[in-house]
């Protein structure tokens, strides 16, 4: 069973189209990333599969039930985490957690784990939320989704207002909660951040989905950029696979590898060469790049 | 009805509560003594016909009769502005509130669906009303004692014009939950709940200080709390009838409307 499948799942409004026939699956135990500029349609998607928008056609279903005739029964399983998150401020967080622990009908064992990992030590749960900053918010809104164990975690923008110390711990709770077989859906905008935790992911555009990938596939498709300088002649790159723009001046070489490396790593062999850098392909680039074809 | 919520609602308001309740139960204690101390006065000074006979029953109270007295409290400017702290405020707020905050979203993305959610809010609200009324009678009654006049009060039928303002302060609580539910924002659920509530008080009042306007009294729902009648030993099941059905009109338009409707991203 997939933890989320989506056919077709439209929501227009008005002449709008925030969401354009969305087909996705998402599989059991995946960190599934959804990327996506602001506006993209990333949170409509999110709030069709709650059941919080109705689709104008189309349908979602989430652990095999059916986004609106269950959505009830959907959100007893799930845990969610809007993106900028709204709290209670006149409630300290340790009763924003108790109150939100009780409506999910299922006890909070997670909560001190997720405490500890966010450093959210008793006395800041003790004190009100409309003390808290930005990150301590976040930090409430990420344990009020997690701590009941959910099946399926939908984490919209988790990460917004985390220091990076507290990214990486969250980045570690996720690793835990997917080595335990958990599936996590997670929508960003964060490149490096999907790039990071997720094993797949779908980039959205105006509402249309631009790809579905591995990150890995996507990665190894992407462009790096080569430059070496050399001491003497330029070894011969125009034949090698995935070698593409070659440019020699002044004793240097620039080009850029497509793919599979090893090919280029045999020709440079015996090659005279002083220094050498090879950028690693990045999400951005694919990104940009996919944006970019969806865009013509 | 969602436990967890309810729970949750009037831990949010018990602070407002407590204040409200108080100030009523303090104007509802004020009532019977102003009439024991003042009312042959008032009297005297309506028999000189310096006032149209109008002025002396406003809105079905007059300050020269225990029963009056305790009518002319519960429909005085000062009584609906402070029940309204909970029969508009608390209405309009309580889902538009929380959508223009954003929390709303927190609390639906739990397995309770939008209807329970709904009735949790009204009960919620009924009681506060239901709280906020039987303060008020409760001063009322605490000061017909202490001005020395419990005598004069059917208390039997205290209990009565109880269940009569709720029905009525209720009404406009389940139109404000209603209109509520119907907006994202806080400003027009707030807006159109007050415009109703100051319309049907106009309407009322109009038509007891008018007589040509009189017509317009049945129109409004204050009309269906005739406190002094009740208080004397006419309750007339027709007025509860009446504000009943408007309590389910509100009921039905939340109920239809609030589980089909698009709670798309806070702004």
């Amino acid at each position: 069973m997939h933890a989320i499948t989506t056919t077709g799942l439209t929501k227009h409004y008005g002449p709008i189209r925030a969401l354009d026939a969305l087909d996705i699956t998402v599989r059991e135990g995946e960190i599934f990333g959804f990327l996506g500029p602001n506006g993209a349609g990333k949170s409509t998607t999110i709030r069709l599969l709650l059941g919080f928008l109705r689709p104008t056609s189309g349908e979602g279903r989430v652990l095999g039930l059916d986004s609106v005739r269950d959505s009830v029964a959907i959100r007893a399983r799930i845990g969610y985490l809007p993106g900028g998150v709204a709290l209670y401020d006149s409630l300290t967080g340790e009763e924003i957690l108790d109150y939100l622990g009780e409506l999910s009908g299922r006890p909070p064992v997670r909560r001190k784990e997720l405490c500890d990992r966010l450093e959210l030590l008793p006395q800041t749960l003790r004190r009100l939320v409309r003390d808290y900053s930005r990150g301590m918010r976040q930090k409430i809104g990420i344990v009020q989704a997690l701590q009941h164990e959910p099946e399926l975690a939908i984490l919209d923008e988790p990460s917004e207002g985390l220091d990076p110390l507290m990214q990486r711990a969250f980045y570690d709770i996720l690793d835990v909660l997917k080595n335990e077989g958990r599936t996590i859906f997670f929508s960003s905008h964060v490149l490096s951040e999907v790039e990071r935790v997720c094993d797949r992911v779908a980039i959205v555009r105006r509402g249309r989905l631009v790809a579905v990938e591995e990150i890995a596939a996507l990665l190894a498709r992407r462009m790096r950029k080569v430059d070496m300088r050399l001491a003497g002649t330029p070894p011969r790159l125009e034949d090698v696979p995935g070698v593409l723009n070659i440019m020699i001046a002044d004793g240097r070489l620039t080009c850029q590898v497509e793919g599979d490396i090893r090919p280029f790593l045999a020709a440079i062999v015996d090659a005279p060469i002083v220094d050498l850098t090879i950028e690693p392909a990045h999400l951005e680039d694919a990104f940009l790049e996919l944006y970019k074809e969806a865009g013509r | 009805m969602n436990g967890p919520l309810f729970r949750h609602s009037v831990r949010m308001q018990r602070v407002k509560l407590i204040v409200v309740s108080t100030a009523l139960a303090i104007w509802g204690f004020l009532l019977p003594v102003i009439y024991a101390k003042f009312g042959s006065q008032v009297r005297a000074v309506f028999d000189t016909g310096l006032f149209p006979a109008e002025f002396a029953e406003f809105g079905g109270g007059d300050l020269f009769s225990l029963a009056g007295s305790v009518a002319f409290g519960l429909i005085h400017p000062i009584a609906i502005i402070l029940t309204s702290v909970f029969s508009v405020g608390y209405a309009a707020s309580a889902v538009a509130g929380e959508r223009q905050r954003g929390t709303l979203e927190v609390a639906l993305s739990r397995p309770v669906s939008r209807r329970v959610f709904y009735l949790t809010l009204l009960v919620a609200n009924f009681c506060f009303v239901a709280i906020n009324v039987g303060s008020l009678l409760a001063g009322s009654v605490a000061g017909s004692a202490f001005a020395g006049v419990i005598d004069q009060l059917q208390l039997r039928n205290v209990p009565l014009l109880w269940l009569n303002a709720i029905l009525l302060f209720g009404s406009f609580a389940a139109v404000g939950l209603a209109a509520s539910v119907s907006f994202d924002r806080l400003p027009p659920a707030l807006g159109v709940t007050l415009g109703y509530v100051v319309l049907m008080y106009f309407l009322d009042v109009l038509g007891s200080l008018w007589p040509d306007a009189r017509f317009l009294q049945p129109y409004s729902l204050f009309h269906y709390l005739q406190a002094k009648s009740v208080l004397t030993g006419t309750f007339a099941a027709f007025d509860a009838a009446i504000l009943t059905g408007v309590i389910a009109a509100a009921m039905g338009w939340a109920l239809y409307v609030f589980p089909r409707r698009d709670l798309g991203a806070p702004g």
